[in-house]
């Protein structure tokens, strides 16, 4: 750990948000990085040199401004392509968010390539952005959503997955790590969604700061991801799309920056990436996300992997230890996070505890309500690691879900 | 142990949110109505025997939540019980504004009344439509 720890004292002081004190009083414990992690000093600096010194629309105008913007957003949209090794900057988009990322999927291939009674799969563990833009079709379109089983250890069963495919079966859309169990989607999945002719799209939404994406060895056709998760502001969305996809499907929405030529009589749209850009993008935001994916690259993304993978194994096995706790899902493939609920209290009361004692924890469904019922729970609790985060505060985290078992079960 | 914590989870809340009263259904019921928190997934049944001179005579909840969302079910079918529906609306109104830290008007509700247990809620922000779920669910009921 002594690795991890010096690592890691350096690492906190990057993000001011970590000396808060909570209630006054408690050093805050930030274990909900799944749902959005904090923000190191050299995104917030440069979020704000941007808008004091190189602010302007992008793509539009021919001055000095203008170009600085837009060389900064379109460097951005570079810094994505390496970091999720894309082969080409045209098969990255910008959008507002990861959830907008799939919508547009869902619309513009459904548009291109699907009609009345052909199959999308998803899993029973989606979280709900990468289910109701789907359901969208079902219920518009009168395609068919198929689910894939959950195993007991918190994984798509890939042998249930392939037994779903038909010669409808167009799509699969399913979670590439688990935003409640932390498992990884099996490889194989990818390679029998390409023997049958189905396309896929991973939601990489909790992966892309915890894991190295290779999108070519991913063998994906769609990946989509949040800036707001990997460091970066809220506001910015990535869709990668195979560049042969994006060019046959059609526009999302329409506006300005997507066209070509404008008539009264018709319009052709422009060449990728700026076909699926209509309006004034996240300008800043794609800035801010380009800078925070520096910043992983510069602490290195095996050495956050090597962190965190501990950061995991210390947390389940300490968690393990207290007879009152069940964790969902078992076995190795966990990354960064673990769900859990302690015997007879529900998850808000143990999450309205911690956060007394300075302890950020997601309580609640996490935006995944088919999968609470296949596990039989109304909630969960959620702990989440980011880059920052380290195993003395795990074990102020155990200390304190002592604490709050003692408080509630007398 | 931290005050705030200890105003939140008073005796009587644990207790409530441990064993509810009035659990279970109405045998008759003219009103009901489903409660549902979308954002943690909580969720509450009501159903109510309201007579013809707007007394309620008998009111029932089924759900599942957190404590909060549960002692506040079982302490409302409690206080409602018996109670005049003009009147009952106003203890809503009360409550609310109890919960959200504002007890400065209250009419319905004092210091010496079980209802008062939940005030400490006002300190945790989030938690407040835990509490609040099945007075909303009441008063959906009484639009039917």
């Amino acid at each position: 750990m002594n690795k991890d720890k010096t690592l890691h004292k350096d690492i906190r002081k990057d993000f001011p948000i970590l000396s808060k004190k909570i209630l006054k009083t408690k050093d805050l414990v930030y274990f909900d990085t799944a749902a959005s992690a904090q923000k190191p000093q050299v995104v917030i600096d440069e979020l704000n040199q941007f808008y004091k010194s190189h602010y302007s629309n992008v793509s539009r105008g021919v001055h000095t401004l203008s170009v600085e913007s837009t060389l900064r957003y379109e460097d951005a949209r570079k810094k994505v392509q390496s970091f999720i090794n894309a082969k080409s900057e045209n098969e990255i988009i910008f959008t507002k968010s990861a959830t907008e990322s799939i919508n547009l999927v869902a619309q513009t291939f459904y548009d291109k390539y699907m009609s009345a009674g052909d199959e999308i799969i998803l899993s029973l563990m989606e979280h709900h952005s990468n289910l109701i833009p789907w359901y969208f079709l079902r219920d518009k379109y009168g395609v068919v959503i198929k689910f894939a089983n959950i195993t007991e250890s918190g994984e798509i069963d890939v042998n249930h997955f392939e037994s779903l495919i038909t010669p409808k079966t167009k799509i699969a859309a399913l979670t590439h790590l688990s935003n409640v169990y932390g498992s990884k989607i099996d490889e194989k999945i990818s390679s029998i969604c390409k023997r049958n002719n189905v396309a896929i799209l991973l939601d990489g939404c909790q992966s892309a700061a915890h894991l190295k994406i290779d999108v070519q060895k991913l063998e994906c056709d769609f990946f989509v991801f949040s800036g707001h998760k990997t460091y970066g502001p809220s506001g910015i969305g990535v869709l990668y799309g195979k560049e042969n996809l994006l060019n046959e499907m059609p526009p999302y929405q329409g506006g300005g920056g997507m066209i070509g030529e404008v008539t009264t009589d018709k319009v052709s749209y422009a060449e990728l990436p700026a076909k699926y850009e209509a309006g004034t993008p996240p300008i800043a935001e794609a800035h801010g996300l380009g800078i925070a994916i520096d910043y992983m690259n510069n602490i290195g993304i095996e050495n956050i992997i090597n962190h965190e993978e501990e950061l995991t194994k210390y947390a389940y096995e300490k968690i393990n230890e207290l007879d009152f706790v069940e964790i969902y899902g078992v076995g190795d493939n966990r990354n960064s996070i673990i769900s859990f609920n302690i015997e007879n209290i529900h998850s808000h009361e143990v999450s309205s505890f911690l956060d007394v004692e300075g302890i950020a924890v997601r309580a609640g469904h996490h935006c995944c309500q088919p999968l609470m019922k296949h596990l039989g729970v109304n909630s969960t609790s959620r702990l989440s690691f980011g880059v920052y985060n380290t195993t003395d505060e795990v074990d102020i985290f155990i200390n304190a879900l002592i604490k709050c078992k003692e408080f509630f079960i007398k | 142990m931290n005050d705030l914590l200890k105003e939140l989870y008073q005796e009587i809340i644990l207790d409530h949110g441990k064993e509810p009263r009035n659990f279970g259904e109405c045998e008759t019921h003219n009103k009901s109505a489903h409660g549902h928190n979308p954002l943690c997934g909580d969720k509450v049944s009501l159903t109510l025997f309201v007579d013809d001179d707007d007394i309620i005579k008998d009111i029932k909840f089924s759900g599942e939540g957190c404590a909060i969302s549960v002692a506040s079910a079982s302490l409302m079918t409690e206080k409602l019980k018996g109670k005049k529906l003009s009147y009952a609306e106003n203890m809503f109104k009360d409550f609310t504004d109890l919960v959200k830290g504002s007890e400065d008007s209250l009419s319905t509700i004092d210091e010496d009344d079980s209802l008062y247990a939940l005030k400490g809620v006002k300190d945790f922000p989030m938690r407040v439509k835990c509490a609040t779920l099945a007075w909303h669910t009441f008063k959906n009921a009484l639009k039917e």
